[in-house]
């Protein structure tokens, strides 16, 4: 029976890791994982786990009520975007910043700034979300 | 990578509904979606001076299919449109599909295989059918067409995970732009203000707009002698901070269509045919930047790939649309392109120069917050726009010296960057 890599991806995450992928041939970290590296498309890929932490480089908000429902108790939610400490860039649900204009001001004067991973369970599913550090 | 077209393409005819509400607006109350797309196409048959019959080719494109209910678009428009019994594919490009679709009609064509395409495209983001309905439609919540829309992007971890268009797209830019230029974001808002404004009132001279009304003229129908007070009340929220909710797409629904022909196909009594002079696809998913919100390396090449292809350089260039679902990311691409310089902008946004009459004319329809965006049939609504410029058709919003050279850049989502060069013959 064949592994989904996006299965495994959450069920690692539910147990607190981040787990993306190394290229052999090109030295990338595709994170969260894809079947070939995103970057040169080479199947030779080993797993990687990444630590989690980086830094907010922006931070805004987002729509309410949400367009995915799974949110519909979380939103309105700060939303941020993020360089990991592997040079990886992502987005995600920032939970210890308000979404009032001035607390977003506030980050935006503030930013960049250390951010952790803070995994937190939305409906049933495990959500790769950033606190401040 | 090879790329140039074997053979000259052209552009015949245009067509394009109005863009509005099908449960609302007079031009598309009670219509389907069937009806809109043959309006559109039989504007541009009539247009282009081409009977359906010679017509090769049909692609049509549809992107939310929860709310056409349209899978097998080519066979039940090619039956509405009177081009059965020719070749036909259904595309989906998003957001760039019906400009994706001349793309593959002029290929078609370049290669010999075709001398005429029809491309379609259709879109309903309001409504859906009422039940099993042929023609009742009742309208849907704007958060579920969003999650219909967001198919498009990261479903495997984005998505699932919180992902919003709307900071993603809009404050993230916005906050970059600020900071590598050096502005406030009180100049931001002010910029963005007058961008606002200028596009409302492209969108108040043209008839297919969905919004037709000022911004000056709606602040004073909510009681505002200063629409700079209007837009930073509560009726003008932020929508992600500091982008405002009038700083973004108008949801629509609308039709377009556009008919290409050969060289030795245009017809001796044709109007101006506007030439394909060529183009850059690139498609990318999320993250749809790195450390600056403000460079997106796909659209980079887009604009390259799209400037070789057609011998232009960014000097060339007399009109310009690119995608505007969120103002914030246009100013960026504009600048990219070359047109608008760099870190500037905003503040040719501020002083109007992006009017049909200023020095930078763009979106002279009124752009995806005035003209409205009905995902699939948007990119023909510009391609539309630019062959209308062209020819010197754009009424009273028409620029003063009619364009030659038109780049059109869409963001399908997310993304299919795509640009367009359209030259008068």
């Amino acid at each position: 029976m064949p592994t989904s890599i996006i299965r495994t991806y959450y069920e690692s995450l539910a147990e607190g890791r981040l787990v993306g992928r190394t290229c052999a041939a090109c030295g990338a970290i595709t994170f969260p994982p894809t079947s070939l590296c995103e970057k040169c498309g080479s199947p030779d890929q080993s797993e990687v786990e990444l630590s989690g932490q980086g830094e907010l480089l922006f931070v805004s908000h987002g729509m309410a009520p949400p367009p995915n429902p799974r949110f519909n108790d979380l939103a309105p939610y700060a939303y941020g975007h993020v360089r990991l400490a592997e040079g990886v860039f992502v987005q995600g649900i920032v939970t210890d910043v308000g979404v009032e204009p001035e607390a977003l001001a506030a980050m935006y004067e503030k930013c960049p700034v250390p951010v952790k991973a803070d995994i937190i369970t939305v409906a049933d599913l495990p959500v790769l979300a950033f606190a401040l550090a | 990578m090879v790329s140039g077209l074997k053979e000259p393409v052209f552009i015949l005819g245009v067509g394009c509904t109005r863009f509005g509400n099908m449960l609302e607006t007079p031009e598309l109350k009670g219509l389907s979606l069937q009806e809109m797309a043959g309006q559109a196409v039989a504007e541009a048959f009539a247009d282009a001076k081409v009977d359906p019959s010679e017509v090769d080719a049909v692609i049509v494109g549809n992107v939310t299919m929860q709310t056409s209910n349209l899978p097998a678009t080519y066979s039940q428009i090619a039956k509405w449109t009177g081009t059965q019994l020719k070749a036909g594919v259904h595309i989906d490009g998003a957001c760039s599909t019906t400009n994706i679709g001349v793309t593959l009609g002029a290929m078609g064509i370049a290669s010999g295989v075709y001398r005429k395409v029809l491309v379609v495209g259709l879109e309903s983001t309001l409504s859906q059918p009422k039940r099993l309905s042929p023609y009742e439609r009742e309208s849907i919540p704007t958060e579920e067409m969003w999650l219909w829309t967001d198919y498009c992007v990261g479903q495997a971890y984005s998505v699932p995970q919180g992902y919003d268009i709307f900071p993603t797209y809009n404050g993230f830019v916005a906050q970059a732009y600020c900071k590598k230029y050096g502005y406030s974001i009180e100049e931001y808002d002010k910029g963005m203000f007058e961008l606002c404004r200028t596009r409302r009132l492209h969108g108040s001279m043209n008839p297919k707009a969905i919004l037709q009304e000022t911004l000056e003229d709606e602040a004073t129908r909510y009681g505002f002698s200063d629409p700079y007070e209007f837009w930073t009340s509560a009726y003008n929220p932020f929508l992600a901070w500091p982008s405002r909710l009038r700083s973004v797409v108008s949801a629509a629904d609308g039709a377009s269509a556009v008919v290409l022909s050969s060289e030795d196909g245009i017809p001796a009594d044709a109007p101006m045919p506007v030439q394909v002079k060529g183009w850059g696809v690139t498609v990318s998913d999320l993250p749809w930047y790195g450390e600056d919100p403000t460079y997106t390396h796909y659209d980079r090449i887009s604009f390259d790939k799209a400037y070789a292809m057609s011998g232009i350089a960014p000097t060339d260039i007399d009109y310009l649309h690119v995608h505007d679902c969120s103002h914030a990311s246009s100013i960026c691409v504009a600048e990219m392109s070359g047109y608008l310089p760099e870190g500037k902008g905003l503040l040719l946004a501020r002083d109007g120069a992006l009017r049909f009459d200023g020095s930078r004319p763009m979106s002279t329809h009124g752009g995806r917050h005035a003209f409205g965006h009905a995902w699939a049939a948007s990119a023909g609504s510009d391609t539309y726009e630019a062959v209308k410029q062209i020819r010197g058709l754009g009424g009273p919003r028409q620029i003063p010296t009619p364009p030659h050279t038109a780049v059109v850049h869409t963001h399908g989502y997310a993304m299919v960057s795509t640009v367009m060069v359209y030259e008068g013959r």
